[in-house]
């Protein structure tokens, strides 16, 4: 091309080059701008320094690497020229990874372990706290009055620790990590208990520095032999100023990977993330640790006979209480907006703010008290019409509680998005539509709807998607209740969410892993039945 | 409702899973409501926590530890300003700095706390949250020395156990027992018939709107239906050889406790128990003096004493055929958590200063429930008739089992309660709670 370009056309494309100021402008910014750039870029890696020094302290390496990580990012975008479109996507995309991504990923990795009550800690600490539970005191041990105190000379916040003892004869001991020893009476300063003050040779340790060192004495026991030089238990604290002789009843044996009670016998062997005992007789041991069970959880909640069988009921009535609730609120909600729009209603104001009134209280308040009206005896409702219905004992009868409720409680939210949207469809369309010869009905229905759907399709999506998963109103209301036909654990009104929440956290003991699989199996329903909601919310838009 | 305004779809899916998982996160999760008995009862209700375990109000926030004392206590916000008082004057004593931190739902938060090693080093509540506690290793035994258990009730420190270890110190009872409106039924009914008969009678004179009243509700209250369903020798768990209870061995379908249930039938046909009647449906019945008789615990005082309704509490009256009705017995402690920052201080603290007179009987001024240690109790037993009828109506009372297993229990049994007041056969009805409640534990 150039080489047929004439002169004439290149003496113009010399003119258009912007002059020398221009280039200046653009390429120069201002050195407060730059100021302020780098001290914003440095602030972050401030900040995210900060938050790595304290997962390194807590330990957790794959955050360490993942804060190393944005740091990074945050240099390359920020700090350089290039990627202009990521400077602005940067901070969305990272909140979205943080805020919904990750914690999708963690609830896909919890549902594959059996996370939950009984399973909470690694193995080392279930044994550690099996071992530390069982300590005793050793039958028919007296106890010893106490302080703590350190070597003189030595630092109070390094020092050996040792125990000054007195015991019920009043005879004075120092108890070391080597043993028990008599200390001699002279010089000993001690209180009216018994418990000594100070011993000539040591300093006693204030509450203070004891507190200060409760990781060392975590550690720390006196140990007690018998004849034969063996330990047989040691010397502990339990608080500041009193020592007791125990022993731990339940030992673990690292190498066959068992734990013996010493008491009754019994060994215990690691089985299904717990100490269950040797051949199966008698409960396992309370505490279990945490680890990965596969599958397990996918299939327990498909395999679950309660679960299975009620599944479908609740899929059913979970997709007709959104689409209902979202339908039968938007046209009241639109209904009451058109009505206000009217320019003859007077005292519009007053109205808006009364209607407004249920949106603004808290369901948690609302709930309840449509709850306690709906009561048969007692209720409201009932009374007021001389009805006799059981409108939270029935299952039809609590449906249509539960939707008369959540309508009251939905309707204002679209009076508002629906007023909202009204002031953006011309007036000029309504008088074609006059002019055409339409009554008020079609102009609403063939022109102002389409219209305002295009507006709040969106919303009816997220609206649907929220009221799928609308647990407060379920879970304040009705509880998921009435439970017919002889179980507790599928009600009536029961949505896959609260359904869920009590088969894993409500009825037995919380099981994150169960919930998260149910979580998940959940998602992907609401996942699909918005990607087609979308899909044809577009398709809405291209009519029109 | 529909809050999520500009959210689009998967949002949502994404702040569900949030709030199904949200149990690890360490904070309360928003979509999760409390149940209107919760509410209504407050947190006062330490035994009604049972049912709704995870259940939390959006607007309650979980405490975050007080990072800069170096003793803190979490309790509900009744016994807060009296620990404060005693926490303070314990960090005088030893020079260090004390917090009494209010949690809404203590249990749950402690255990959502310690799990990330944020907790308190010292919890105050109900002694059977104490096998979960154990089963996740965040409390620690407390070594009480022999003299000191001696001077509690016997009750009181066997429900510190578990698996024969203690793991706290006890500081008051609870149970439930007869409030009677003494303008309305001035006589201690005689037996379970007599005070249908009373409530009967006026309720026919149009005095009363309602013979009686305790929680029932359409999902049912296993607690408050204890004492009936238990009446002959039924129950929840056996025993094992050591005398704990045995999570292997439910009896919820039991003979005898048949026949408990055949009682909570015949006291539906009497009009005494009714699905309709929920915590705070009782309350207001009571307090407006439109029943005679409530069964409820020394938490409910408060309302009754608020209305200022004339009463007097005696112990559940006993069914004239020899059924013995026998409510669970609660009893409130202090846990100290394995995860204490400062575990001597903590173990100090429980020792020597929950387990003086003074504390207990300065405890007793805030929640008006029997005292634990058998000194501070015969001390206001002598000058307060409550107490001594709450601590009758407490008498033989049957300790709530604290294994975890207990949590299975609670939907299924109160379901099955509530389904034959309703009507349905109590030997059906009990029989399929056991099934449940087997496949539950097992699970």
């Amino acid at each position: 091309m150039s080489e047929t370009r004439s002169s004439d056309v290149d003496a113009a494309l010399h003119n258009l080059e912007p002059s020398g100021e221009h280039l200046e402008f653009s390429s120069r910014t201002p050195i407060w701008v730059q100021v302020v750039k780098w001290g914003l870029i440095l602030l972050t890696l401030a900040v995210l320094g900060w938050m790595a020094q304290q997962v390194i302290e807590a330990g957790y390496w794959i955050m360490v690497s993942l804060i190393g990580f944005i740091a990074l990012c945050v240099i390359a975008v920020y700090a350089t020229r290039r990627a202009i479109p990521a400077k602005y996507l940067f901070p969305g995309v990272l909140l979205m990874l943080l805020l919904q991504i990750w914690p999708l990923l963690y609830t896909v990795q919890i549902s594959f372990t059996n996370f939950g009550d009984g399973h909470i800690s690694t193995k080392e600490e279930a044994v550690a706290s099996i071992v530390a539970n069982s300590v005793r005191e050793v039958e028919g041990s007296s106890r010893y009055a106490l302080n703590v105190a350190v070597p003189e000379g030595t630092d109070v916040a390094t020092g050996d620790l040792a125990y000054l003892l007195t015991d019920a004869e009043g005879t004075y001991y120092v108890g070391t990590l080597e043993g028990l020893e008599e200390l001699p009476a002279d010089g000993v300063e001690a209180g009216p208990t018994g418990r000594i003050i100070s011993a000539p040779g040591w300093t006693a340790l204030t509450p203070q520095e004891v507190n200060d060192r409760s990781d060392d004495l975590a550690d720390f026991g006196v140990p007690v032999f018998d004849e034969s030089g063996e330990q047989t238990a040691g010397i502990r604290q339990v608080g500041l100023s009193e020592a007791f002789i125990g022993t731990p009843t339940r030992v673990y044996d690292e190498e066959a990977d068992t734990i013996t009670d010493t008491v009754t016998g019994t060994v215990y062997v690691a089985e299904d993330a717990n100490f269950v005992p040797e051949g199966g007789e008698g409960a396992a041991l309370p505490q279990g640790w945490r680890e990965f069970v596969g599958f397990e959880n996918y299939t327990n909640a498909f395999t679950n006979a309660t679960l299975r069988e009620g599944l479908t009921k609740v899929f059913v009535w979970n997709v007709f209480f959104a689409a209902f609730t979202v339908v039968a609120t938007f046209l009241m909600g639109m209904a009451i907006a058109l009505l206000m729009n009217d320019e003859r209603l007077k005292g519009k104001g007053l109205y808006r703010s009364i209607l407004i009134l249920p949106y603004a209280l808290p369901i948690y308040v609302t709930a309840l008290v449509w709850a306690s009206m709906f009561n048969q005896d007692f209720g409201l409702i009932n009374n007021l019409f001389g009805l006799d219905i059981n409108w939270l004992g029935n299952a039809w009868w609590a449906r249509v509680a539960v939707l008369i409720t959540n309508l009251w409680l939905g309707f204002p939210y679209w009076f508002i998005v629906c007023t909202g949207a009204l002031q953006a469809i011309p007036s000029d369309v309504k008088e074609a539509a006059a002019i055409d010869g339409a009554g008020a009905f079609a102009t609403v229905r063939r022109v102002i709807m389409p219209l305002l759907l295009v507006a709040v399709g969106p919303l009816m999506i997220a609206s649907f998607a929220f009221n799928f998963n609308n647990f407060g109103l379920i879970w304040l209301l009705t509880e998921g209740g009435p439970f017919v036909g002889g179980q507790s654990s599928i009600g009536s009104t029961d949505l896959l969410i609260t359904l869920a929440y009590r088969l894993a956290l409500g009825g037995a003991s919380p099981n994150f892993g169960f919930a998260s699989a149910i979580s998940v199996v959940i998602f992907f329903l609401v996942a699909t039945i918005s990607y087609f909601g979308f899909t044809r919310t577009a398709a809405l838009e291209d009519v029109n | 409702m529909k809050r999520t305004t500009g959210a689009v779809a998967i949002t949502s899916a994404a702040a569900l899973l949030l709030s199904a998982c949200g149990g690890d996160s360490g904070e309360e999760t928003a979509d999760q409501g409390s149940s209107a008995e919760e509410t209504a009862a407050e947190d006062e209700e330490a035994a009604e926590d049972e049912e709704a375990a995870g259940d939390d109000a959006a607007s309650t926030e979980a405490p975050v530890r007080d990072e800069n004392a170096e003793l803190v206590i979490w309790s509900d916000d009744v016994r807060a300003p009296i620990l404060t008082e005693w926490a303070e004057q314990f960090g005088e004593e030893y020079g260090i700095t004390t917090q009494v931190q209010v949690a809404t739902d203590v249990r749950q938060q402690f255990k959502d706390a310690a799990n990330v090693d944020q907790g308190p080093d010292i919890v105050v509540g109900a002694h059977d949250w104490l096998g979960e506690f154990v089963q996740n290793g965040i409390v620690e035994p407390v070594q009480m020395s022999s003299d000191t258990q001696a001077l509690f009730t016997e009750d009181s420190l066997e429900a510190t156990k578990y698996d024969g270890q203690i793991y706290g110190v006890p500081y008051a009872t609870e149970s439930l027992g007869l409030i009677r409106n003494t303008a309305l039924a001035p006589e201690t009914p005689a037996s379970m018939e007599d005070l249908a008969a009373t409530g009967k009678e006026l309720v026919d004179s149009g005095e009363a709107d309602q013979a009686f009243v305790t929680p029932v509700s359409n999902v049912g209250d296993a607690y408050h239906a204890f004492p009936y369903l238990s009446a002959y020798g039924g129950g929840i768990f056996g025993t094992n050889s050591d005398g704990g209870w045995d999570p292997s061995n439910v009896i919820v379908g039991s003979e005898e406790s048949i026949q408990g249930g055949e009682k909570i039938a015949w006291m539906a046909e009497q009009g005494l128990l009714n699905v309709n009647v929920d915590f705070p449906t009782m309350e207001s019945l009571f307090a407006e003096g439109r029943t005679p008789y409530m069964v409820a615990g020394p938490w409910a005082i408060p309302n009754v004493e608020g209305a200022e309704i004339e009463y007097a509490v005696d112990p559940i009256p006993d069914f004239e055929d020899g059924g013995e009705t026998v409510p669970f017995l609660g009893v409130q402690m202090f846990y100290v958590a394995s995860g204490a920052k400062n575990p001597t201080l903590a173990q100090e603290f429980v020792n020597t200063y929950v387990t003086t007179e003074d504390m207990q009987l300065a405890l007793f001024e805030t929640g008006q429930r029997p005292p634990a240690l058998q000194s501070a109790l015969d001390t206001v037993s002598a000058d307060d008739e409550d107490i001594e009828a709450w601590s009758a109506a407490g008498e033989g009372a049957s300790p709530m089992p604290n294994i975890p297993a207990m949590n299975a229990v609670w939907a299924p049994l109160g379901q099955a309660t509530s389904d034959i007041v309703g009507g349905s056969d109590p030997a059906e009805r009990l029989e399929a709670a056991q099934e449940e409640i087997v496949s539950n534990i097992g699970r």
